[in-house]
């Protein structure tokens, strides 16, 4: 799991000259790229696509030491575990055709089928054995070995405490990978569905070292295989025609171009690129007005979050004054004004997950005017007033979204409180280094989940915890939270979480302000994507029908 | 002449190293590493990777070893990009700004040139003022503006040429990031041509060769041209080592993968060795093209051979 990274967009600049670009553009109807594009209702006899991911990320495509975004979705093309994601973004089977879980839900049994390698090689239990083994293995330097923490033994290899042969995954036979974890994991489909766990090909790893992931090396065993890849530009992929599952993939080629968020606009309009990563929040309703329903905007797993630093003052005992605070934001008008209804305004730590109920603090559901008689009362109990306010820098990593919504935050605390809030803006690390030294009182936490469950968020106010910023500390928090990993029967244990989460909204551990969204523009001729909370569209899904200007 | 070439070489040593070691100092003091806290790390692996860099080192050690790599040519791993060298990187990314900078200097050139010469042939006239007001937009008027615009009317518009990206050996990819990274150097271009054959016009030989009765055209093209040339090329040094580390606007708004854009995303991720590499050569670049200037002018001004 990650903080949320604000974009490294070099030049500003770009911004408004997109604008300026957009600005021109809305003199006319133009003809391309808008609603009135015919489509038709056959497949185009080409089937290649063009999608844009963020320019700031690709590090590498190596499964075990990929960590970004922009990678992943090239990974989820290129490779396939031991599950896949389904089109609704659901974990179903994979590499695997079945398995089988113990009683005490530790030990999973996978049975593989007949899958190959893009050399036509038959993919074996111990590729996956050696995959997990790598990524876990101190020499390999994957700053993700912890994702595989829910395996036996993962983090004590990691840590160079175990030889890697103690890692819990076995191949009792070429077919079965028997996986053992230290607690039960009832998101491990959805796990297995990450770059971390997929097989890898070691023939290519041994012959090739660091180059393995080149284009001319690399055996993947996804949908599609990797035709060209310039560093920090262009990636090609081809149709994998000896994937087990060819038979149901249409699209002959995808093109992924790593381009800043302005100009990804500008080259949808061009026609240029079908699906973009992202889009200016700013710009939603001009876009909406020319592109209609090519505008597409759904819940995605992460939170907006302001930390609290319960180590020091002002926040430290001094729950008044975070009562005070976190009444003091108008959530529905921020969202609706300063982030153009693009997303959910937020109460709790966890966004609305499939079958977890966050619970609401009480105070969610009063009208405003209740709220803010409430938030003076807390801020006069926490012993500021008009005569003596409280001051305060609230620090964020620079970019011109947050910007926008933290000088709305500021000025709602002005008049609601009298509290007199300055906005900080620095770079992305300088601020995420600050952090962790728990130098700052007030901070931007924003938040991606990993896998669809509470717990990817709620392991953040964890005691010791390595991204707990805020030193957040309840014993009662953290028993319940070992209790939920001990857990074994799903609905107890989300109940449990449940209510873990009343007691961070009892204790006002932060000021959650509103759950993400995805934002893409997506060409109406293109078919097969889903909207779904992880953001992830398989291209082995994707299609284009007939359109014009083909 | 050999000595003069020596010694300048020579004293382009130290120059890169205040270079290299400056670049390696203060990017090692802005705060945040290159493997901190991006993700949550299990300390023993953040010390594995940085061990694998070197990073665990002593910096007096890192910096030794870094001058010794770079002495060889090695300009290191990158540490963003993992499993690539940044020879790797600037071999891939260099042909694409010389591409795009070479077209674009060669624009700037002949079209600068030409704007400059025929307005200094009637000073004054329209055919000076218009041109040269023009030249003031070109100067004044930003790239992250004209690129845009260009896109705009040539890619979303009339459909000629595409919107970016970047395809080796297609001319149609080549042009409109030519073209706008050109603009402003085809203004400048004017507008010192202009200044400079105004200068060489006003010149006694000139008059000499007036008065012999040659055409206006070959007295500009065979005598004003060379004197002119001399802070032509002066400016064209440092301003062709700028093109040819990649324009980072002009990379970002037509997503080239030229250098510029290793550049920033490199300092944006404390990736050390990319954008100490980079700074490096760009300082080579220049002592590179400004000797190649020095070098210029003893061949356009026989004055200054005599000199040396």
């Amino acid at each position: 799991m990650r903080p949320l990274r604000s974009r490294p967009v070099a030049a500003l600049s770009l911004l408004a000259a997109t604008a300026l670009l957009l600005a021109a553009c809305s003199g006319g109807e133009s003809s391309h790229g808008s609603t009135a594009v015919q489509v038709g209702k056959a497949l185009a006899a080409t089937q290649i696509l063009a999608r844009a991911v963020d320019a700031g990320g690709m590090r590498s495509i190596d499964p075990s030491l990929s960590t970004d975004v922009p990678a992943a979705h090239v990974l989820d093309d290129l490779f396939e575990g031991l599950t896949r994601l389904d089109q609704r973004g659901e974990p179903e089977p994979g590499v695997a055709a079945s398995w089988d879980t113990s009683a005490d839900g530790r030990t999973w049994s996978f049975h593989l089928r007949s899958a190959r390698w893009s050399n036509g090689e038959p993919i074996r239990a111990d590729d996956f054995v050696y995959a997990w083994r790598r990524t876990v293995d101190p020499r390999t330097a994957s700053d993700y070995a912890q994702a595989l923490a829910p395996v036996a033994n993962a983090i004590a290899i990691s840590e160079g405490r175990l030889p890697v042969t103690a890692l819990g995954i076995e191949a009792p036979d070429a077919h079965t990978v028997r996986v053992h974890l230290h607690a039960p994991t009832p998101y491990l489909l959805s796990l297995m569905t990450k770059s971390y766990a997929y097989p890898q090909y070691e023939p290519a790893i041994r012959a090739h070292g660091d180059n393995w992931v080149r284009p001319e090396n690399i055996v993947s065993n996804g949908a599609f295989q990797l035709h060209e890849h310039v560093i920090g530009g262009r990636i090609t992929l081809r149709k994998n025609p000896q994937y087990w599952d060819a038979a149901h993939v249409r699209l002959q080629q995808v093109v992924y171009l790593p381009l800043d968020r302005a100009v990804q606009t500008e080259r949808f309009f061009a026609g240029d690129i079908a699906f973009t990563d992202s889009f200016s929040a700013e710009q939603t309703a001009w876009l909406r007005a020319r592109l209609g329903d090519q505008v597409v905007s759904a819940p995605y797993l992460g939170n907006f979050v302001l930390g609290l630093n319960a180590t020091r003052a002002p926040f430290a005992g001094n729950r008044a004054l975070r009562m005070a605070l976190t009444l003091g934001v108008d959530r529905e008008t921020l969202v609706r004004y300063v982030r153009q209804g693009l997303y959910k305004p937020a109460w709790t730590v966890t966004p609305p997950l499939p079958g977890y109920d966050a619970p609401l603090p009480e105070w969610a559901r009063l009208p405003e005017a209740a709220r803010h008689a409430l938030a003076r009362r807390y801020y006069a109990q926490s012993g500021y007033s008009a005569q003596r306010p409280l001051r305060i820098e609230l620090h964020y990593p620079t970019d011109s979204d947050n910007r926008r919504t933290y000088e709305a935050v500021a000025a709602m605390w002005r008049a609601n409180l009298g509290a007199e809030v300055s906005t900080l803006n620095e770079e992305f690390r300088v601020q995420l280094n600050e952090r962790h030294l728990k130098k700052l009182a007030l901070f931007h936490y924003a938040w991606i989940g990993d896998y669809p469950d509470p717990y990817t968020f709620l392991q953040l106010f964890q005691t010791g915890f390595g991204y707990n910023d805020g030193g957040y500390s309840n014993p009662r928090y953290d028993s319940l939270l070992n209790a939920a990993g001990n857990e074994a029967d799903a609905a107890r244990r989300l109940r449990q979480l449940a209510q873990a989460e009343q007691i961070l909204n009892d204790d006002v551990a932060c000021i959650p302000l509103y759950y993400y969204a995805t934002r893409h523009l997506i060409k109406s001729y293109v078919r097969g994507w889903t909207s779904n909370i992880q953001d992830r569209n398989l291209s082995q899904y994707l299609y284009v029908l007939e359109h014009e200007g083909q | 002449m050999v000595r003069y070439l020596l010694s300048r070489l020579l004293t382009a040593i130290p120059t890169l190293l205040v270079i290299a070691t400056l670049a390696f100092m203060l990017l090692h003091l802005t705060p945040g590493g290159p493997f901190d806290s991006d993700k949550l790390m299990v300390p023993q692996i953040q010390h594995s990777i940085e061990a694998r860099y070197h990073l665990d080192e002593p910096l007096w050690r890192q910096y030794l070893r870094y001058l010794n790599d770079l002495a060889h040519g090695d300009l290191g791993p990158s540490f963003q990009y993992r499993n690539t060298s940044v020879n790797e990187l600037v071999a891939q990314g260099l042909p694409v700004d010389i591409a795009i900078g070479g077209t674009a200097m060669l624009i700037a050139v002949l079209v600068g040139g030409g704007i400059g010469l025929l307005a200094s042939t009637r000073p004054g006239s329209w055919r000076d003022q218009v041109p040269m007001s023009l030249a003031m937009l070109g100067i004044s008027v930003p790239v992250f503006v004209t690129a845009p615009l260009l896109i705009l009317i040539f890619a979303l518009r009339l459909h000629w040429l595409p919107s970016g990206d970047w395809v080796s050996g297609s001319w149609r990819h080549l042009l409109l990031p030519s073209i706008a990274l050109a603009l402003p150097y085809t203004a400048y271009i004017a507008r010192i041509v202009r200044a400079a054959a105004i200068d060489a016009l006003a010149q006694p030989f000139i008059r000499t060769a007036r008065a012999q009765g040659l055409p206006a055209s070959a007295i500009v093209l065979r005598h004003a041209l060379r004197p002119t040339l001399v802070p032509l090329v002066s400016f064209l040094g440092p301003a062709l080592a700028g093109v040819l580390t990649g324009s980072i606007v002009i990379e970002q708004v037509f997503g080239l993968p030229g250098i510029g854009r290793y550049f920033v995303t490199g300092a944006l991720n404390r990736d050390y060795t990319l954008v100490t590499g980079i700074t490096v050569l760009y300082g080579a670049l220049i002592i590179g093209l400004n000797l190649l200037v020095d070098l210029c002018y003893a061949w356009l001004d026989p004055r200054l051979r005599a000199r040396h």
